[in-house]
């Protein structure tokens, strides 16, 4: 099957609350292996955007995957959303092979056990994460970075071309960070893209490709030399811009 | 030497040996849906469920119908009601929950009020496990079979809409059906119940052994095991216990689970101090 060059594209996407909008008239499209920041002020729509396109929550417009228009969230099972850290319960009963199986649901029916198959593939992604051998840990035997490899595994376990992780990086410490990015310029490298949410301008500059630029709605999207300018800031952030 | 005698005279006397297999039904149906109802942090729900029942056993028993239709009848108004209101943004779920329970017990207690009261309704409210019937354990038993097989069979859907709904409604996991089946299961289970804990104590049998498997497990399979088993001794240990000191056995079973439940805290509390905890480390 040939591979349609934009694996997500998003037309005039908006979200709107009774009258509050949250987000409006979002367009963009992503290609394959593509490694994004998105920036924007806390309460700029990042999450909620997110969630839009993972078809979580109402939102107008449209959204595209792979060059198939999506209807329903089921459309969408290519994109994997990791939420931020606090919204997990990390005492949950769970151990990190576990949480990577959950991945692999949408390729079985409701009543099916996950295969040897799925397995072998959960204990794969986990590697492909650097987490081998952590399959019987339970998720609050992981530090911070740990955590998030694991959810990015998950993610990978789904076999999403689209990972979009919320603010992965808060709490993260550097050595944690730089071993993040080992993974994901790892799975850029085999063509998955990832939109990442973060505050961390710096880190934007420094490691990603391309940035966008959200206060309800794009205020810029580009190379970060570009977006990250003084003129997109102020755009973006108001009074409050970073320096 | 007085619980050997009491249990040898179990094993020989009728309503003994009912009473028994009674409270180990409900010790292990109860357990195995009390384990999703601790994990989702939905145990005031069961608290309404079970005293939202006594408007439905009071209707039932004003009209004289079947007091079980009755409780099963408000367990399944209470689901409804709940996912009606559910979508109110502004007020959280428990409130939702505390309001519509004080109202049906405020509605129980008002048609209780009004009619003449029997001993049969007492045993109803609290619970006489000694009367049951085999009739009844035969009902018990099959609804609890049921209860327990659909929590089996939607073990991973339980556990991916337990742990993250988002994610779970990705992968295509249909989150609100599942919430929907577990509000009808908590149902069911403070209807059988009714005759041997009674219905105002029936969330100590929901809960409790669930919330001491939760202390000392792991693992979910462990949670669940860990909670039928205790289920069922505190079951067992209630109605003998209950026999020996000439206590209500419903309520000898509740304070006895409340008992294990505190020794578990009290153990595993090192365990759980902050300098044990890493969650980020």
């Amino acid at each position: 099957m040939a591979i349609h060059p934009t694996v997500l594209e998003v037309t005039k996407l908006g979200v709107h609350y009774g009258a509050v909008t949250v987000v409006d008239d979002i367009s963009f499209a992503v290609g394959h292996g593509e490694l994004i920041a998105v920036i924007g002020p806390n309460g700029a729509g990042k999450s909620t955007l997110f969630k839009a396109i993972c078809g979580l929550v109402n939102h107008t417009g449209e959204v595209e995957v792979n060059g198939v228009h999506c209807h329903s969230r089921t459309d969408r099972m290519d994109i994997a959303y990791i939420p931020q850290r606090s919204d997990s319960d990390i005492t949950f009963p769970i151990t990190v092979g576990e949480l990577v199986l959950a991945g692999r649901r949408r390729f079985h029916h409701w009543y099916a056990r996950p295969s040897w198959h799925d397995r072998g593939e959960a204990l794969r992604m986990l590697a492909l994460v650097n987490l081998t051998g952590m399959e019987g840990r339970s998720l609050n035997q992981l530090s911070s970075g740990q955590l998030q490899r694991a959810y990015v595994a998950r993610a990978l376990a789904q076999e999403a071309s689209v990972l979009m992780l919320d603010e992965a990086l808060s709490g993260v410490d550097q050595p944690a960070t730089a071993e993040l990015f080992e993974v994901f310029e790892r799975l850029v490298d085999h063509g998955t893209t990832l939109l990442i949410a973060t505050h961390d301008l710096a880190l934007a500059r420094r490691r990603f490709s391309r940035c966008m630029a959200i206060n309800g709605r794009l205020r810029g999207d580009g190379p970060p030399g570009v977006v990250l300018s003084p003129d997109v800031l102020d755009r973006t952030f108001g009074s409050a811009a970073p320096a | 030497m007085i619980a050997s005698a009491l249990f040898a005279k179990a094993l020989f006397e009728g309503e003994y040996l009912k009473a028994l297999v009674g409270a180990c039904i409900i010790g292990v149906v109860a357990p195995v849906v009390g384990t999703w109802i601790v994990l989702r942090r939905m145990s005031n729900l069961g608290d309404t469920m079970s005293h939202g029942t006594l408007a439905g056993v009071g209707v039932a028993y004003a009209a004289g119908a079947n007091v079980l239709l009755g409780a099963l009848g408000a367990g399944v108004v209470i689901a409804v009601l709940l996912i009606l209101f559910s979508a109110s943004q502004r007020l959280g779920h428990e409130t939702i929950i505390a309001v519509m329970g004080s109202a049906l017990f405020a509605l129980g207690i008002i048609i209780i009020s009004r009619i003449d009261t029997t001993e049969e309704l007492e045993h109803i409210l609290f619970g006489d496990v000694l009367q049951l019937t085999w009739g009844e354990i035969g009902i018990n038993l099959v609804i609890g079979s049921v209860a327990v097989g659909v929590v089996l069979l939607l073990f991973n859907e339980l556990r991916l809409a337990s742990f993250d709904h988002v994610q779970a409604e990705q992968v295509g996991v249909h989150v609100e059906l599942i919430q929907g089946v577990l509000v009808v299961l908590l149902a069911v289970v403070v209807v059988i119940s009714l005759r041997t804990v009674g219905s105002v104590m029936s969330v100590s049998m929901l809960v409790t052994p669930a919330a001491t498997a939760r202390l000392v497990s792991p693992t979910l399979r462990r949670m669940t095991i860990v909670g039928v088993t205790l289920g069922v001794s505190e079951g067992f240990a209630g109605v003998v216990l209950g026999q020996a000191l000439d206590a209500p056995p419903g309520a000898t079973i509740g304070l006895l689970a409340a008992l294990v439940f505190a020794i578990a805290y009290a153990v595993t509390l090192p365990r759980r101090m902050p300098h044990h905890h890493r969650p980020f480390g």
